[in-house]
């Protein structure tokens, strides 16, 4: 689905109708130039789960961990591998702990930067900063027809 | 009493030794390996590799800075236990541990952000570079003390009361300013790292040339935001050079490069002093990697001169003093962590050996 944003507040309400659809588990890859979007989209699913303080870029520290009561979501894991460039620097992180679990939804930033098949994107969302801002949503879970939302 | 200090919260492996002597600071020794050129190649801090290095570093340095092997002649250990990257505040910590149990000497976890605003007292004793507005003689900064602490992962209003005791007044809500720099640096096509090179390319600018926005300047609070100019900045250059940013060149880099330092100064200015207004602060310390930028310095030490000047020291309001770090402190060095942490061992605040743990989150107030 592709979606347009003028503002911070409208990528903001498209996050969180996206979050709508979030059950726990999900891993989120964003990819988009510097500028994009992608902290901002971040930010506003963030704020949809529940969290209310600054969601601050993790270029430098690379994972943020924002903690939220949901039903079924407990932590948002924000990850940015935007300063990463080489594989051998990403599993001493020790992601893969936290990354998937069914009580966690991981945002991955500059996702490209891990060698393919790391990590597993059950969402994918392509940010073209710009007027206006355009993101792509794209689903990469089966099609789960009949299953019954467990929110 | 002597402490010897290391620091490794990102991407400088430093040991230092410090004395304090009669209330006087010295440096005996500060050596920082800077990975600058280990990391070129990679565009920013990579932290994994910046961990490595450390490792390889840490051994080296402490022969460099040749403590006697047993510890003879340091009184306490410090190290930066945080805030910072896991994997290479590790190094130093374990480090600091080691030594601090092997010879039997109390350890001193200093939070990085701490270890900055002490740079400042390294300074007074150290001829004044002339760029720099730094007060004459050997005066301290009087408390309460106002501090603005610029880096790569950090935008920080601090007040500080007294030794040892901070108040976070406001801080960026999603990208550093020093990030900002990298950030915008790259999007220039200009080497890591970003500020120094956006200050060197921006002495060839017109700052206002571009009218970049300055984020959050006229809110109430002294919260700062510096995600929104680089889009801006990145706007700007699709808007002037659609197919390929890589096309602008000279005197058009030049100029968003100036016009953007001048968005950032104006903004952390801006707020600082309205931070002074809040708080009457008896000094303002300025540091942090960014604050090697001249252009900050200059226009800081501007913004306090005009708003006292006429003010005499017996009048309602006393004159506030700038206080910046040598431009050789401002970056990570252990030396910082030395005088922070001889502080703290005065005050017998000690951690166990045993038990201290590197924490990337570590909060200073």
């Amino acid at each position: 689905m592709r979606y347009e944003s003028h503002n911070e507040e409208e990528t903001k309400k498209i996050a969180a109708d996206f979050v709508r659809d979030l059950q726990g588990g999900e891993v989120v890859f964003l990819s988009g130039e510097l500028g994009s979007g992608k902290t901002t989209f971040v930010r506003g699913i963030a704020e949809a789960l529940g969290f209310h303080e600054p969601v601050r870029s993790p270029s430098f520290t690379i994972v943020n961990r924002y903690p939220v009561e949901n039903v079924n979501i407990k932590q948002i894991l924000h990850v940015d591998f935007y300063r990463i460039d080489d594989a051998s620097e990403i599993p001493p992180l020790a992601l893969e702990e936290e990354i998937g679990q069914p009580d966690t939804v991981t945002c991955i930033e500059w996702p490209e930067k891990a060698p393919s098949g790391m990590f597993v994107a059950t969402h994918q969302i392509i940010c073209h900063g710009g007027d206006p801002y355009v993101f792509t949503i794209t689903s990469l879970l089966p099609q789960r027809e009949g299953f019954p939302r467990l929110l | 009493m002597r402490i010897l200090a290391i620091e490794t919260s990102c991407d400088e492996t430093s040991i230092a030794v410090v004395s304090l002597t009669n209330g006087v600071f010295a440096i005996e020794k500060n050596i920082t390996s800077s990975q600058a050129k280990i990391h070129a190649q990679y565009g920013g801090v990579v932290p994994e590799v910046a961990a490595r290095e450390h490792a390889a570093w840490i051994i080296p340095l402490l022969q460099e800075v040749d403590v006697a092997h047993d510890g003879a002649g340091i009184d306490a250990v410090a190290v930066t236990a945080g805030p910072g990257l896991v994997p290479a505040l590790r190094v130093g910590v374990e480090l600091a541990k080691s030594l601090a149990w092997a010879w039997d000497k109390p350890l001193v976890a200093v939070n990085h952000l701490e270890g900055h605003i002490y740079s400042v007292w390294l300074s007074e004793f150290q001829a004044p570079s002339g760029a720099c507005d730094r007060p004459e003689g050997r005066l301290k900064p009087m408390f309460p003390a106002l501090c603005l602490l610029v880096s790569g992962g950090h935008t920080e209003l601090i007040l500080m009361r007294d030794h040892g005791q901070y108040e976070l007044l406001g801080m960026t809500r999603d990208d550093a300013a020093g990030e900002a720099f990298d950030k915008v640096a790259k999007l220039l096509g200009l080497p890591y790292p970003g500020g120094p090179q956006i200050s060197k390319v921006a002495l060839e600018g017109d700052a206002q040339a571009i009218a970049f926005p300055r984020p959050m300047i006229d809110s109430d609070n002294v919260d700062f935001s510096f995600a929104g100019l680089k889009t801006a900045v990145r706007v700007y250059l699709d808007s002037v050079s659609p197919l390929s940013k890589g096309e602008l060149r000279g005197v058009a880099v030049a100029n968003v490069a100036a016009s953007f330092q001048q968005a950032v100064v104006d903004t952390l200015v801006a707020k600082t002093m309205r931070a002074v207004q809040q708080t009457q602060p008896a000094s303002v310390i300025l540091s942090g990697g960014v604050s090697a930028n001249l252009r900050l310095r200059q226009a800081l030490s501007d913004a306090i001169q005009s708003r006292f000047s006429g003010v005499s020291s017996d009048g309602d309001e006393a004159p506030v003093k700038l206080f910046v770090p040598d431009l050789s402190l401002t970056g990570d060095n252990a030396a910082m962590i030395g005088v922070a942490g001889l502080m703290k061992a005065a005050r017998g605040e000690f951690v166990d050996p045993l038990s201290l743990k590197a924490d990337p989150n570590l909060r200073l107030a």
